[in-house]
């Protein structure tokens, strides 16, 4: 019985390693070569970064700036729309309904992305329904498809289960004994909500954060469906490379700058983050200090 | 006066909550009510008909490209069952410091962006059927199958990892202490106790596969596309009802499968946050 288990993950170990590192490895190495004239799609005889700096030549860096820039309203916009549902569902609505409520929410999430990105697209169309509403509102004409506009909305939507999910997760572990416990000892509600409640769901916020920005910075069926050539981002620059211009080089550089852009953006916002609760927390140290 | 504006707060959250729900619910309504219309463009409305449904079955196209994403699903759904199976035992009942490493990567896996996935496994592909001479990477629902598990796998880990930990593990201690060799331990005791929890990842793994666009149009071979890659491809020359209905057929049989997962998870004995947590991916 004692015998080694790992063994039994040895399949997946295989699959994931053949299937997943090797690719991205091999991307990573094509990243440094070049395009070899009409017909070849990577060369790597001669090695170099050459490909990096095409990729941040102006015409792209545009995209990479667009993209970070929908990717960070997208991402606020989650949370600042999550925040009051996760809550909502978590403290106030009665436990027995919360698990419907919890369905309701993964229903959206796993109907099939680009299907509900194109319900979207219904919707904005110069003669679709927010067209005619406001129309009879009197804000004339609606006509926001193919613009970032539209790209904003359809990645607030399509990632938002994605923020909901886990605050609704964190902000259910929150006894309410302690929210009970703050308003007894004398905070009003936006202390407690600002010190007690957030403070104690902040995994969840976290959590919810990278879950939704990571993907967000990769789309590229949202702005493909609705941005048109206003609406650009990474995603579609990496896929052309891939598909139309058959320049594999360039588009593994891209696809290379993509997860650095992210990995350097959650390092960038975790750091704020620490830096802008400091004084907060050593404020609070100080008082518990006081108080011993 | 607190009592009050109490309850006037809770009146605001309750409807914010309900705006938020008719967000989240508004494109799916809208493409619903969009598979009866009767007119050519999806768009423009028209009048009612049930003559897009009839579109699955007439037009060979959109026929060929359903089977294709059903039969991929299927076959994706086994592979990362069984590969996910074996992985999340492992990483529930030996745990050391392999494991640690092999979480890395599930993480990795489950957070690269898709499209970085999809243009990685392309020329990776290539490399394998053309350079290495490997047909089995030429074939069109082999490379959707590889494509789409990789995900799954992770999720179906996850999940029995997670139910397999919160199980007894004396339960199959008592088992080879009662002499049953190693193989009848794992069939008669330990399977019982994951099955839960892989029949559940493995329907994930189908409507996840079913959902599959971005890997899908990257790594499909012309001849086996799809469906959502179909949709795609539609998307520049005009979309018609029929896009729709299939799209609602499709989301009826994602909500089943979901449905089952729900009901196969709560008696196992799981709490709706559990199933929820589940259902998010893990």
């Amino acid at each position: 019985m004692r015998k080694p288990g790992w063994l039994l993950a040895v399949p997946a170990w295989v699959w994931l390693l053949v299937f997943f590192v090797a690719p991205v490895l091999q991307v990573l190495w094509f990243s440094f070569g070049y395009k070899p004239g009409i017909f070849g799609t990577h060369a790597n005889d001669v090695l170099s970064l050459d490909r990096y700096a095409e990729a941040l030549t102006p015409t792209f860096f545009a995209t990479f700036q667009n993209t970070l820039g929908i990717a960070v309203a997208g991402t606020l916009l989650c949370l600042v729309i999550a925040l009051p549902m996760a809550y909502w569902m978590a403290a106030k609505v009665p436990s027995r309904h919360r698990g419907l409520l919890l369905a309701l929410v993964l229903v959206p999430y796993w109907t099939n992305f680009l299907i509900r990105t194109i319900g979207w697209q219904i919707i904005l169309s110069p003669e679709g329904v927010l067209s005619h509403l406001g129309q009879s509102l009197g804000f004339g004409p609606i006509d926001i498809l193919y613009t970032r506009a539209a790209v904003l909305l359809g990645v607030v939507y399509n990632y938002l289960p994605l923020m909901i999910l886990p605050l609704y997760v964190a902000f259910d572990r929150v006894d309410p004994a302690l929210r009970e416990a703050s308003k007894d000892l004398g905070a009003n509600r936006f202390r407690t909500l600002f010190g007690v409640t957030l403070p104690l769901a902040q995994p969840g916020i976290i959590a919810g954060i990278v879950l939704v920005f990571i993907p967000l910075m990769g789309d590229y069926i949202t702005p493909t469906v609705l941005g048109g050539a206003r609406g650009n981002m990474v995603g579609q620059l990496v896929a052309s490379q891939f598909q139309t211009a058959q320049n594999w080089a360039l588009g593994a550089a891209m696809a290379v700058l993509l997860i650095l852009v992210i990995a350097v953006t959650l390092g960038v916002a975790a750091l704020l983050a620490w830096a802008v609760t400091f004084p907060l927390r050593a404020r609070a140290r100080l008082r518990l200090g006081e108080a011993a | 006066m607190s009592g009050k504006r109490r309850a006037a707060s809770d009146v605001a959250l309750g409807v914010w909550g309900v705006a938020v729900f008719a967000f989240l619910f508004a494109p799916i309504v809208v493409v619903v009510m969009s598979s009866f219309n009767s007119g050519r463009l999806l768009v423009a409305w028209q009048g009612f008909s049930l003559e897009p449904f009839a579109a699955i079955v007439s037009k060979p196209a959109i026929r060929d490209a359903v089977l294709v994403s059903l039969q991929t699903g299927a076959i994706a759904a086994v592979v990362a069952s069984i590969l996910g199976m074996l992985a999340g035992i492992a990483l529930a009942r030996r745990p050391g410091k392999w494991a640690a490493w092999f979480i890395a990567l599930l993480l990795l896996v489950s957070v690269t962006p898709e499209i970085v996935d999809a243009v990685s496994l392309l020329p990776w592909l290539v490399f394998l059927g053309q350079d290495l001479g490997l047909p089995i990477f030429n074939d069109g629902i082999a490379r959707l199958v590889i494509g789409h598990s990789l995900f799954s796998t992770a999720v179906v880990s996850y999940i029995v990892r997670a139910r397999l930990i919160g199980l007894d593990a004396r339960l199959e201690e008592a088992s080879a202490d009662l002499y049953a060799p190693p193989v009848r331990t794992f069939l008669r005791i330990t399977l019982p106790l994951v099955a839960p929890a892989v029949l559940a990842g493995a329907l994930l793994s189908f409507t996840l596969s079913l959902d599959n666009t971005v890997i899908a149009a990257f790594v499909q071979v012309s001849g086996s596309t799809p469906w959502p890659v179909y949709v795609l491809s539609a998307l520049r020359s005009g979309l018609r009802p029929e896009i729709a209905a299939v799209s609602t057929v499709m989301l009826v049989l994602t909500l089943g499968a979901l449905a089952v997962v729900w009901a196969v998870l709560r008696r196992s004995g799981d709490s709706s946050n559990q199933i929820a947590r589940t259902l998010a991916g893990g």
